[in-house]
């Protein structure tokens, strides 16, 4: 092997190995810290949330709703647009869950009704017992 | 004492050479139009935004807790705190219109054409880079308009399957927008975009003096028959000096840009903060017809009636990409657009288009 060539190899070989060792470092920095949260239920009162009406609560730092549907009882809900991450309000008289910032429309189990969201709404688990309510 | 200073200098680093070559005996084309001037003008902008910025510098907090008190405080408290947020603020939206409006001047004069692809690139990189700084620097105030535009921009990577996840949570720092982006685009606001954005002007300005000032198409053409097949510097013997004569121009038009500032502090201090910038981020209350910037309105309103997140977004980085890469689309040697009909054609349908999406975004 010539010796520029041997030179032009092993510099590529150490600007490869720097800038590897800097690159790695670098996007571990900046990555959200790892390690989840542990899951969080929350329990409420049947009584706060009356047949026809929704209440927003925070679920494991993420915005949810939970909906007493008249004759279909309740469900917990993301409020997250699965758009573009703009929060969904509950709008009884259209009963629907509608984003404010491009319009979407959701029925009451999630699904997209109108808009550009790709999914429905993350549903969460819930219990439903005699006087109270298990989300999460 | 100032012609001691004029020797001292003139010895060191040639101050009468570097005047004659750069400013007096510098020439730009006979026929050069106002329009040229904009660059200079996007130029001391960016200068004022530095020295607002530096000064809000002084009374800003960059945390989450105390940031929203603390821009309050320099419009409430701060002696002439108003005056320079308001600047900084109409200042940003106005510099997005020079650099857009020097852009559409460049495309209309056919100013990209060979050899200055280089120059149109840097330029375009520049236009992004501007509104990067405007979507940065929105954040800082933490209120609920800052809040809810930046999670809007932060989530529009997820439109990208495999990656677009993995890019949000490294913008966001965290699942949703938090303290930890508030501190990741202060950073960026407030270091890297300054430093990446002095360089491509000095690339820039390298690259329009090195091939030299380009001449409107209208009119006698001033510079040498095409083909270029080599490096060669256009010049301009016949025409006006840069100093004093294109330099009265441009100070002209930095007098037009300052009129329309303070005319936009004084009478329309409240067109670029409505009530939602008072009001303080809430994480879990998106407002009611929430709309981003005037300059975020057309690709709003493109994201809103397309069916489908990841086209829309495809769609709008195809355009751009079109937008950045047009000198090696546009392969006809003619650049008077006045003699290319389609060409006339392509341009004012995109203005009319993207005015028209604006106005729909406004108002949808």
């Amino acid at each position: 092997m010539k010796r520029r060539r041997f030179l032009n190899l092993l510099l590529t070989i150490f600007g490869l190995t720097a800038a590897g060792s800097f690159l790695y470092p670098l996007v571990r920095f900046l990555a959200p810290a790892g390690g989840k949260a542990e899951a969080k239920q929350i329990t409420l009162k049947k009584s706060e949330i009356p047949v026809g009406t929704a209440k927003e609560i925070p679920l494991n730092n993420t915005p949810a709703i939970i909906i007493n549907r008249p004759g279909k009882g309740f469900v917990a809900l993301s409020r997250v647009c699965t758009h573009l991450g703009c929060l969904v309000e509950y709008d009884k008289i259209q009963n629907r869950l509608i984003c404010p910032c491009h319009g979407a429309l959701f029925d009451l189990e999630g699904n997209v009704v109108s808009g550009p969201p790709p999914k429905p709404l993350p549903k969460f688990p819930i219990k439903v017992e005699s006087e109270s309510i298990l989300i999460g | 004492m100032w012609r001691k200073i004029k020797n001292w200098l003139e010895i060191r680093i040639g101050l009468g050479d570097l005047i004659r070559t750069h400013l007096t005996e510098y020439r730009v084309p006979k026929n050069i139009n106002i329009l040229y001037t904009l660059g200079f003008v996007a130029l001391v902008i960016f200068s004022i935004q530095v020295i607002t910025g530096f000064f809000l510098l002084v009374y800003y907090i960059p945390y989450s807790e105390m940031a929203f008190k603390s821009v309050q405080d320099i419009m409430s408290t701060v002696p002439y705190g108003w005056l320079f947020r308001q600047m900084h603020v109409v200042g940003s939206s106005l510099m997005v219109v020079v650099v857009l409006l020097h852009a559409i001047a460049v495309f209309f004069m056919g100013g990209y054409k060979k050899p200055r692809e280089l120059t149109w690139i840097v330029g375009t990189l520049m236009l992004l880079i501007t509104i990067t700084f405007c979507l940065s620097g929105y954040l800082l105030p933490w209120s609920q308009l800052s809040y809810w535009a930046t999670t809007i921009a932060t989530t529009l990577p997820t439109a990208f399957p495999y990656a677009g996840e993995t890019v949000a949570k490294l913008m966001k720092g965290s699942e949703q927008v938090s303290g930890i982006t508030l501190n990741r685009f202060f950073a960026l606001h407030v270091m890297l975009l300054p430093l990446i954005i002095s360089v491509l002007v000095g690339l820039h300005i390298f690259l329009v003096r090195r091939v030299g000032i380009s001449s409107p198409p209208f009119g006698k053409p001033a510079e040498p028959e095409r083909p270029w097949t080599e490096y060669r510097h256009v010049s301009h013997p016949e025409g006006y000096s840069f100093f004093p004569d294109f330099v009265l121009k441009e100070i002209i038009m930095v007098m037009v840009f300052c009129a329309v500032l303070f005319f936009f502090i004084t009478f329309l201090p409240t067109l670029l903060l409505p009530e939602e910038a008072s009001i303080p981020a809430d994480p879990f209350k998106t407002p009611a017809h929430i709309k981003p910037e005037w300059y975020f309105l057309a690709p709003y309103q493109m994201l809103k009636i397309i069916p489908n997140k990841f086209l829309g977004i495809s769609l709008q980085m195809i355009i751009l990409l079109i937008f950045i890469l047009w000198p090696f689309l546009d392969t006809e040697e003619e650049n008077n657009i006045l003699k290319r009909p389609r060409l006339r054609w392509l341009f004012f349908l995109s203005l009319i288009l993207w005015m028209g999406f604006t106005i729909w975004g406004k108002y949808s």
